[in-house]
C-alpha cells in the first residue's frame, strides 16, 4: 500500500495528477529531499501560491545553496507576500522570510528582529507566529549582548502569549523548556526558573526523553531552590517512570535520599 | 615482420579477464535462484560484522526462513567496514542496493536515510506475526517486543532511530557492551584461582600478580594487552568514574547528564580544567595500570592487541563484546570476562569525586537492519527482518553468535553472562579523552606519558592543555557551523511538514515535533556562541 502511493498519485487525470504534484513536492521536502521537491514543485502548473511557496522554501537548501539561490527564494516570498499578505500562505512566506534573515543570511540584529515582530503583527494567533515567537525568543536570550541577562530573560518571557501557544503543545513545551535552560546557562537560580519548568511539565511532550529530562530538572531545580518536599516528590515522579534505558536512577534515588535524610 | 609480443599489456588483459570472469560468475551464483525460477524471491541483507559468530548465526536464520519459505533465498553480504562507506556510496546511488542493510548512524546521514531508506516506524507498531506462539508477546508490538522497548535514543547513540526525521529506520538484533576478556589459566596461575578483580586496587594488584608470575615462571607475558583502541576503553570507565561528582557540579542544564555541550561551555568559563582534582586524579589512574601494558603498546593496532591475547602473551585484554564470538572460538585456552572494577568512595586517591559504578542502562540495542526504497521485495524483506528479530531466531542469533540478545525473554547464553549490562550503577561523569577536535589526537598522541615506569599525569596535562585551550572554541565554533546547516535545512522541512499536515492538525504532529526539537539545537548553538563571545578563551579560575 505504501509503496504504490506515489505510483497511484502519479496515473492519476491531469488536473488531479498537478495537484498531486504540488502535494508530492512538499511530502519530498519534509523528507530532506530538497531538489527533488524543488524539480516536483517545477513540474506543478504554474500560478498556484502554495507552489511559490514551495519553490521558495526548496530553493533554500537546494544543493549547492549559493547566495543566489536565497536571494530568488526572498524574493519570491516577497512577491507571494505583495500579492497578497493575508492567508495561511502568507504567513509562512512571512516566516520564512525571518529565518532567511536570521539563519540563512545572518543579517544585522535588528533586521532579524523586525522580521520575527512582522509575523507576530500579522497574525498573532498563526502557527507560524508561535515558532516566530519561540525562535524571537533566542534571539533576546542569546543574541542580545546589549540587554543584561534579567532584561534578556524578561524580554523573552514577555513572549509567552504567543511562543507558548496551545496551537503547537510540542513547541510551547520546548519554549519554556528554554526560558528554563537560558536561566540555568546564566547560572540564575530563582522561582522562576522552577516555574518555567512546571509549565512546561504541564504541557508536556510526548518524545519520552524529553519527557523524562523535564521531570529530573524539576526535582534537581527545586533541590537547587531549597524546596525540598518538593524536589522530593519530583524526585519520586522521575523513577517511578523511569525509561529502561536511562542509567540516572540510582544517582537520583540517592539524591532523593540525602534530601529526605536532612529534612528538618 | 614480426610483431613483438609486449608482456605488459598482456597481463593487463589477463588480469582484466580473470577479474570480470570472477564477477560474473559471483553474479551468476548470486542470482541464480532468480534467473532459474523466477517465482524465487531474492533478498539480500548486508553487513560489516566480520566476526567470527555473526554470519553463522545469520546464515542459520536464514536456513530456517528458507525451510518456511521455499520460494525465498536469502543472502548474506558481509562487507568488510574498511571499504564499507564507499560500497554503501556506491551501492544506493547505483540504485541496485542490497534489500536490507546494516545502520549506523556516523555511516547514514540524514539526506542519505531519507533518500534511500524507508521509514519502519509503522512497521514496529504492528505485531510481528513470528510472536505469535509466545503468548506474552503474540499481542505486543513488534517495537514492544524488545527487552527496552527501543526507546529513542539521544542523538548518535541508538542507530535504529533518527532524531531528526522523528522515524525508525531500523530493527537492531544486538547488545554491545565492553569488558575485560582474561586467560582463565593465566589467572589461576598467577593468583591460585580463577578470581576476578572486584574493586581498581584488587585489579592492579592482579596485573603485578601476573607480572611477578611472568617473571618467575620466565614467560613473555604481559598482564594487559592490546592497542589505543582497547587502553582507551579501560580509561574511558575509569575517567568517568573518577570524575562522576565534578559532572554533576558541572551539569548546569541540571538533568544529571553531563553533555560534551556543558563540557565545552564549563570549560570555557574556566569552571574546570585538565588540573582540576577530580580530572587529574582520572589520569593517574592510567598510572597506576600503566606499567603493565606491553612495551610499544600505542604503536599497535587493535588485531595486534587481539593476536596477543589468543597467542596467550597478554592475560588480560579489554574490548566490546562484538569481540566475543572472536575470542571465545580462536583461544585454545577458557577465556573469563568481567566489567571493569569501579573506586570506593573511601579511595583515598580516586574516592573523592567518585559515585560507584557507571550504570549500564543506557545500552541501546545495535547491529539494526534498514530497507532500502529500492527493495524489489520490500514486504519480503520486512517479513524476514521480522523472522530475524523474533524471539526463536534472536535466541538462535544468541546463542551462535555469543552476542547479546535483545528480544524480551530471550535467554542470555551462558558464555555471554558477563556481558549482559550492569544497570545499577549511577551517572558517568567528564571523559578527558573526548574533548572533542585536535584534543582528542592530542590525547592519544600523549597517551605514552601516562603509562612506563616515568608515567605522570602532570607531563601528560603540559602537553594536553595548551592544546585543548586552543582547540576548545574552535571546536565549538565548529559544531555551531555544522548546527547551522542542519537548522537550516530544517527550516526547508518543516514547511514541508506544515503543508502535509495530517488531518487531526498540527499539534503533536511531526512539525510541532520538529519545531521543538529544532527550537533545542538552536538554543544550544548559540549557547556556545554566546560563550565563544564571553569567554574567547579559557578562563583559569576554578571553584
Amino acid at each position: 500500500m505504501r509503496f504504490c502511493l506515489l505510483g497511484a498519485a502519479l496515473l492519476l487525470p491531469p488536473r488531479a495528477a498537478a495537484t498531486a504534484t504540488e502535494t508530492e513536492g512538499w511530502q519530498l521536502l519534509a523528507g530532506y529531499l530538497y531538489r527533488d521537491a524543488f524539480e516536483a514543485f517545477e513540474r506543478a502548473p504554474a500560478g498556484s501560491r502554495a507552489r511559490e511557496l514551495g519553490l521558495a522554501a526548496s530553493l533554500l537548501n537546494h544543493p549547492p545553496v549559493t547566495g543566489g539561490k536565497i536571494a530568488t527564494a526572498e524574493d519570491r516570498l516577497r512577491g507571494l507576500i505583495a500579492a497578497d499578505g493575508t492567508d495561511d500562505t502568507a504567513m509562512y512566506a512571512r516566516l520564512l522570510l525571518a529565518r532567511i534573515a536570521h539563519l540563512h543570511r545572518e543579517a544585522p540584529m535588528p533586521e532579524i528582529e523586525a522580521a520575527y515582530r512582522d509575523v507576530l503583527r500579522a497574525d498573532p494567533r498563526h502557527p507560524a507566529a508561535q515558532i516566530a515567537a519561540s525562535r524571537l525568543a533566542l534571539v533576546l536570550l542569546y543574541q542580545r549582548p546589549d540587554l543584561t541577562v534579567p532584561q534578556r530573560l524578561d524580554q523573552a518571557a514577555a513572549l509567552a502569549d504567543m511562543a507558548g501557544a496551545a496551537a503547537l503543545p510540542e513547541a510551547a513545551c520546548a519554549y519554556y523548556r528554554n526560558l528554563a535552560s537560558a536561566a540555568l546557562f546564566y547560572e540564575i537560580r530563582d522561582d522562576r526558573v522552577l516555574a518555567w519548568l512546571q509549565q512546561a511539565d504541564a504541557i508536556g511532550s510526548e518524545d519520552p526523553i524529553v519527557a523524562a529530562n523535564l521531570r529530573i530538572q524539576l526535582a534537581e531545580v527545586a533541590r537547587q531552590l531549597g524546596r525540598r518536599a518538593e524536589a522530593v516528590a519530583y524526585y519520586r515522579r522521575f523513577l517511578a517512570s523511569i525509561l529502561p534505558t536511562d542509567n540516572r536512577y540510582l544517582t537520583a534515588r540517592e539524591r532523593m535520599q540525602e534530601l529526605e535524610r536532612t529534612a528538618p | 615482420m614480426k610483431r613483438r609480443i609486449r608482456p605488459l599489456p598482456l597481463l593487463a588483459l589477463a588480469l582484466l579477464v580473470t577479474a570480470f570472469t570472477f564477477s560474473a560468475v559471483r553474479l551468476f551464483r548470486a542470482k541464480t535462484a532468480a534467473i532459474v525460477d523466477p517465482s524465487i524471491e531474492v533478498v539480500r541483507l548486508a553487513h560489516w560484522q566480520l566476526e567470527p559468530g555473526v554470519r553463522e548465526a545469520i546464515d542459520a536464520i536464514i536456513a530456517d526462513y528458507e525451510a518456511l519459505h521455499p520460494k525465498v533465498r536469502v543472502e548474506q553480504m558481509d562487507i568488510p567496514g574498511r571499504a564499507w562507506k564507499q560500497w554503501l556510496r556506491t551501492q544506493l546511488v547505483g540504485g541496485n542496493p542490497p534489500d536490507l542493510i546494516e545502520l549506523a548512524s556516523y555511516e547514514n546521514p540524514d539526506d542519505m536515510l531519507a533518500r534511500y531508506f524507508t521509514p519502519l516506524s509503522s512497521y514496529l507498531a504492528e505485531k510481528n506475526p513470528y510472536n505469535a506462539d509466545e503468548p506474552d508477546l503474540r499481542d505486543k508490538s513488534w517495537r514492544e517486543s524488545y527487552a527496552a522497548e527501543l526507546v529513542p535514543a539521544p542523538e548518535g547513540l541508538g542507530h535504529y532511530y533518527n532524531a531528526n526525521l522523528l522515524e525508525y529506520y531500523g530493527a537492531p538484533s544486538t547488545l554491545v557492551t565492553v569488558r575485560m576478556f582474561y586467560n582463565r589459566n593465566l589467572i589461576k596461575a598467577a593468583l591460585g584461582e580463577d578470581r576476578v578483580p572486584r574493586t581498581f586496587d584488587e585489579f592492579v594488584a592482579l596485573c603485578e600478580a601476573l607480572q611477578r608470575y611472568a617473571q618467575e615462571s620466565g614467560r613473555p607475558i604481559k598482564p594487559l594487552g592490546g592497542s589505543v583502541f582497547n587502553i582507551t576503553k579501560l580509561t574511558d570507565t575509569l575517567f568517568s568514574t573518577v570524575t562522576q561528582r565534578l559532572a554533576i557540579e558541572l551539569d548546569f542544564g541540571r538533568n544529571l547528564e553531563f553533555s560534551s555541550h556543558e563540557l565545552q561551555i564549563k570549560y570555557m568559563r574556566g569552571d574546570w580544567s585538565l588540573r582540576s582534582p577530580a580530572v587529574r586524579a582520572s589520569l593517574q589512574t592510567v598510572e597506576a595500570f600503566g606499567r603493565y601494558l606491553s612495551p610499544g603498546w600505542v604503536q599497535l593496532g587493535r588485531e595486534d592487541g587481539m593476536l596477543q591475547f589468543l597467542q596467550g602473551r597478554a592475560a588480560m585484554l579489554a574490548t566490546g563484546t562484538w569481540d566475543a564470538g572472536g575470542i571465545l572460538m580462536q583461544a585454545d585456552f577458557p577465556v573469563g570476562a568481567f566489567k571493569m572494577p569501579s573506586f570506593r568512595r573511601d579511595d583515598p586517591k580516586f574516592g573523592a569525586a567518585t559515585l560507584g559504578q557507571v550504570s549500564e542502562a543506557a545500552t541501546f540495542a545495535a547491529l539494526p537492519f534498514g530497507l532500502t526504497r529500492a527493495s524489489k521485495h520490500p514486504e519480503r524483506a520486512i517479513d524476514f527482518l521480522r523472522f530475524l528479530t523474533s524471539r526463536r531466531s534472536n535466541t538462535k542469533f544468541s546463542s551462535i553468535s555469543k552476542w547479546l540478545p535483545v528480544i524480551k525473554g530471550v535467554p542470555v547464553p551462558p558464555d555471554a553472562e558477563p556481558f549482559r549490562p550492569i544497570v545499577e550503577g549511577y551517572v558517568g561523569g567528564v571523559n578527558v579523552r573526548i574533548l572533542g577536535g585536535t584534543s582528542n589526537d592530542a590525547f592519544v598522541q600523549n597517551l605514552h606519558l601516562l603509562s612506563g615506569v616515568n608515567a605522570s599525569a602532570d607531563a601528560f596535562i603540559d602537553r594536553l592543555e595548551p592544546v585543548a585551550d586552543r582547540s576548545m572554541p574552535q571546536e565549538m565554533a565548529r559544531i555551531a557551523r555544522v548546527n547551522l546547516t542542519t537548522l537550516r535545512q530544517r527550516d526547508s522541512v518543516l514547511a514541508g511538514l506544515y503543508f502535509t499536515r495530517p488531518p487531526t492538525g498540527l499539534a503533536r504532529s511531526k512539525f510541532d515535533r520538529l519545531a521543538a526539537s529544532q527550537l533545542d539545537s538552536e538554543a544550544q548553538r548559540l549557547q556556545s556562541l554566546r560563550t565563544i563571545e564571553d569567554y574567547p578563551a579559557p578562563v583559569r579560575r576554578e571553584r
